[in-house]
């Protein structure tokens, strides 16, 4: 029905000319429900205004064919044969949409009159009619619009724009400044409207669940071009692109446990239009992103990227990783046929009880000792465990302890530096400069005297503090950070936390946490796995494995740990004897507890 | 130097009273020809002389000024004593370091030999083998090197095992650091408190075994060590039914005593600043 072929739309500004939306090509059937996410300033926006015809100041290049008629690059009359009456739109903020000297029916009036050809009594009935059917009382139907709340509004201008019966209808945020209820009002009604008379949509919103909620397929647009397309569900739950993972990962209802992270660095200038326009933001930017602009591609089953390295990459894979200890008696078996995945940029949370094979998992991972059989394969090919620890944007691992990670007797220059004065990178002077500028990340002093404090006069969490430096100088691409808040008392840990969160953020390396705190899990991760007797019992995203578990035993850590002690402490307390204990033994105990109460009780 | 003064601040009376005794053994040995007037090796007066106002300690049985016999002979316990003790304290922590280093048969290799060291006993062998080699210094040197060096290892080796558990180190190693780097930057500076204290207290116990030595008549007869006075001085006829004993025998067994004395109080000292429990007191070494 809509077809955009190679769109690009451009304002001509004094400084020259800004290019809002960038070959962007999409079709949209019959009855389809498009849905448009990206920053402010990504082109949204202008793409509306210009199905509607009512960009007059930009020029476009490319065509937009709606039913077969090219609707741009003609006098305006095309767009008038369409607007309204086969494309309709809602804007974002009524307030200023809406004229304020007429009143919701005057305004409903006015655009059937110049629309549609009714007698002035059809139009009374009609506009009547829509009010009501949008929810809005007749009473309402002849206030002025300063009079009307918010979700009112919009509601009078959703009646606006459904009056004239459109075929296309285009929602610009019509859901950012209502409450939830009215929110969800107002999407089951357009949602049944649409039901009922079968209008396409095109829907551009900041909140994902909106989206989800409304569309079928996603258009994610970044300076004016388009990144990933598909269908919405599948790109929402498995984005592709680094910028459409940003994008989810800065969203409230999506990250419902984790710490929102907008994407740093927002207020860029425009990148050059050789290259990736996102590259200078991107966690995994190459040498190629820079000089060549990614190519649209079709992926799979609808779904189409524009990156030049084909979407995240995959960072680390571990197959089959077998590791056994030997005991005086027999082996224990650490690694039981793990199999992991690390994407650029993510985090994932390896948990599970003690014993259970995390760490083992870490120090495979960083080649502290080879696993028995599996393979383990890095982002370059020819790279192994070993070399990857051993290169400057390669992999680093923090440990738990911080008074065994560090030295108590060298500096902390030295400490900091160590492993640039191993590689024996740059000169000393570089060297210098590069665990300056970590002290400084890692938020330690960087002044003389602090550089020349012995480890042993730092505190705990200073130390680990330290250790991450030592970690950040090598500029790692993947971080593993084995325990590393265990030994710390709560308010260092959240410091350090918060800490490495930014850092996280700001360089985008990938991290493997490995922790046995849930709680701190569920702050941090977006991927999580579950280790249970050298062995992975459960992967998933963060929020999937914490709402709902598969693995029985994912659900008993769980419950134990997050759920029972939501509701009540002590009912999580017996609900952990229980599961420690066989159901009679744990009565007995609760019965003896029970009685010594009594006993103690006059 | 503003080290050593800040670190003196933490030994005990006894053992700053170690330290003075062992300072002026040193200046004894040092300004040795300044400190005597009478020659160490040819007689210069009558025999056995009681102490007098020439002769401040007495003479031997053939008239060699006793003081110039001591003051040399600190020379002679002293070179013994230290160069014993550097030599197997270097060797025991090379051995020690690599040994605990390596680990695997290397390392239980090693451990046996020492074991087996350890369990001879040391006296008896000395005296074979140093009436093997044959009288001299140099003998005397090697043969207690040759037992001493163990003690060092054992101590070495597992410090250094417990140094390699360590995360820092095996975070060094996972970054690409090799042996050489570990032992210097990491296992070295962390096992040398513990070699100089071994070292301490090796020289103490090659010093007395060096009088053993020459006492039992297997010094270096052409030297004058304490060990070799009191030698001469046993095997004099009457030595004990007279009064001679009261200088021959008595000052070089308290130049003895205080020598070994000193270094004990001063090894133990350094024991309490050298225990890990204590690093915090001794960044950087001793």
């Amino acid at each position: 029905m809509l077809e955009l072929n190679d769109l690009s739309i451009v304002y001509p500004e004094n400084h020259g000319p800004l290019t809002a939306v960038d070959h962007v090509s999409l079709r949209l059937e019959r009855g389809g429900r498009l849905g448009i996410i990206g920053e402010s300033g990504c082109g949204k926006s202008s793409l509306a205004l210009s199905l509607m015809g009512l960009n007059r100041k930009a020029r476009t290049h490319g065509t937009i064919v709606y039913q077969g008629v090219q609707l741009n690059g003609q006098s305006d009359k095309a767009f008038k044969a369409v607007r309204w009456k086969k494309i309709a739109m809602v804007f974002q903020n009524g307030s200023e949409v809406l004229n304020p000297v007429l009143n919701v029916f005057e305004q409903l009036d006015e655009v059937l009159k110049t629309h549609r050809r009714f007698s002035t009594k059809q139009r009374r009935e009609l506009v009547l009619t829509w009010l009501e059917r949008v929810g809005l009382d007749r009473n309402w139907a002849f206030e002025f619009p300063h009079r009307l709340s918010g979700g009112m509004r919009q509601r009078a201008l959703l009646a606006m724009a459904l009056c004239c019966e459109p075929e296309l209808l285009i929602l610009d945020e019509p859901t950012s400044s209502l409450d939830a209820r009215s929110r969800s009002e107002l999407m089951g009604l357009i949602d049944s409207i649409q039901a009922d008379q079968g209008y396409s949509l095109i829907l551009i919103s900041h909140q994902l669940s909106v989206i989800e909620a409304m569309t079928t397929d996603l258009l994610t647009l970044y300076a004016g071009q388009m990144m990933e397309y598909g269908p919405t569900h599948t790109l929402l739950h498995h984005p592709m692109h680094p910028y459409t993972r940003g994008l989810i990962n800065a969203s409230p209802d999506y990250q419902i446990y984790k710490e929102l992270w907008g994407m740093p660095g927002g207020n860029h200038e425009t990148p050059a239009s050789n290259g990736c326009p996102f590259a200078p933001r991107c966690v995994q930017k190459g040498p190629r992103c820079k000089n060549s602009r990614p190519q649209v591609q079709i992926i799979t089953d609808g779904r189409s990227l524009a990156c030049n390295k084909g979407g995240i990459e995959i960072l680390l894979k571990g197959e089959h990783l077998h590791k056994s200890f030997a005991l005086k008696k027999g082996t224990v078996q650490a690694l039981c046929d793990v199999n992991v995945e690390l994407k650029s940029g993510e985090i994932l949370a390896v948990l599970g009880k003690t014993g259970s094979g995390k760490s083992t998992l870490a120090h495979v991972l960083s080649g502290l000792y080879p696993s028995d059989q599996g393979r383990l394969t890095f982002w370059e090919p020819g790279l192994d465990s070993l070399s990857a620890t051993r290169k400057r944007d390669g992999l680093q691992i923090v440990f738990q302890d911080p008074y065994s990670s560090t030295s108590h007797r060298m500096t902390v220059l030295d400490t900091v530096k160590e492993p640039l004065d191993i590689l024996g990178w740059g000169t000393s002077e570089s060297r210098r400069d590069a665990a300056l500028s970590a002290l400084a990340q890692v938020e330690l002093p960087n002044k003389p005297e602090f550089l020349e404090k012995h480890g042993h006069a730092l505190s705990g969490g200073q130390r680990q503090r330290l250790s991450l430096a030592r970690a950040l100088t090598m500029k790692p691409r993947i971080l593993i950070a084995d325990e590393i808040t265990s030994m710390l008392d709560p308010s260092s840990r959240a410091n350090l936390l918060r800490t490495l969160m930014g850092l996280q953020n700001a360089q985008g390396f990938s991290m493997i946490f490995i922790t046995h705190d849930l709680f701190l899990a569920r702050k941090v991760a977006d991927r999580v796995m579950v280790m249970d007797r050298g062995r992975c019992i459960e992967q998933g995203s963060s929020v999937r494995v914490f709402q709902n578990p598969f693995h029985p035993r994912t659900r008993e850590l769980v419950d134990t740990m997050l759920g029972n002690v939501k509701n009540e402490p002590m009912l999580g307390m017996k609900q952990n004897v229980y599961n420690l204990l066989k159901p009679r033994e744990a009565e007995t105990f609760f019965q003896v507890n029970h009685n010594k109460e009594q006993r103690r009780t006059p | 130097m503003n080290r050593f003064t800040k670190n003196l601040h933490y030994f005990s009376p006894t053992g700053k009273a170690g330290l003075i005794i062992l300072s002026l053994f040193f200046l004894m040995a040092v300004f040795s020809a300044r400190l005597t007037t009478h020659p160490h090796d040819v007689s210069s007066g009558k025999a056995l002389m009681p102490p007098c106002f020439d002769h401040v300690l007495g003479t031997d049985d053939i008239g060699v000024d006793l003081w110039s016999q001591l003051v040399y002979g600190a020379r002679i316990s002293l070179l013994v004593g230290f160069l014993t003790a550097g030599i197997s304290g270097c060797f025991g922590a090379l051995v020690g370091m690599f040994a605990g280093y390596t680990g695997g048969w290397m390392d239980r290799f090693f451990m046996r030999i020492i074991d087996g060291m350890m369990v001879l006993p040391d006296l008896p062998v000395m005296i074979v083998l140093a009436a093997f080699f044959g009288p001299g210094l140099a003998q005397v040197i090697l043969v207690l090197s040759l037992f001493s060096w163990v003690f060092t290892a054992r101590i070495v080796r597992s410090r250094v095992l417990v140094i390699k558990q360590k995360e820092y180190v095996i975070y060094a190693r996972i970054s690409g650091a090799g042996p050489v780097y570990l032992m210097r930057k990491h296992l070295f500076p962390e096992v040398l408190p513990l070699v100089w204290v071994s070292m301490i207290r090796l020289a103490g116990k090659a010093i007395v075994a060096e009088a053993g030595l020459s006492f039992l008549g297997l010094g270096d007869p052409t030297s004058r060590s304490w060990g070799l006075i009191i030698y001469h001085a046993t095997r004099f006829p009457g030595i004990y039914y007279t009064r001679f004993w009261t200088w021959w025998l008595l000052y070089p067994f308290l130049a003895l005593s205080g020598m070994v004395l000193a270094l004990a109080f001063v090894c133990r000292d350094l024991e309490t600043l050298a225990d890990p429990r204590m690093n915090q007191k001794i960044s950087g070494g001793v």
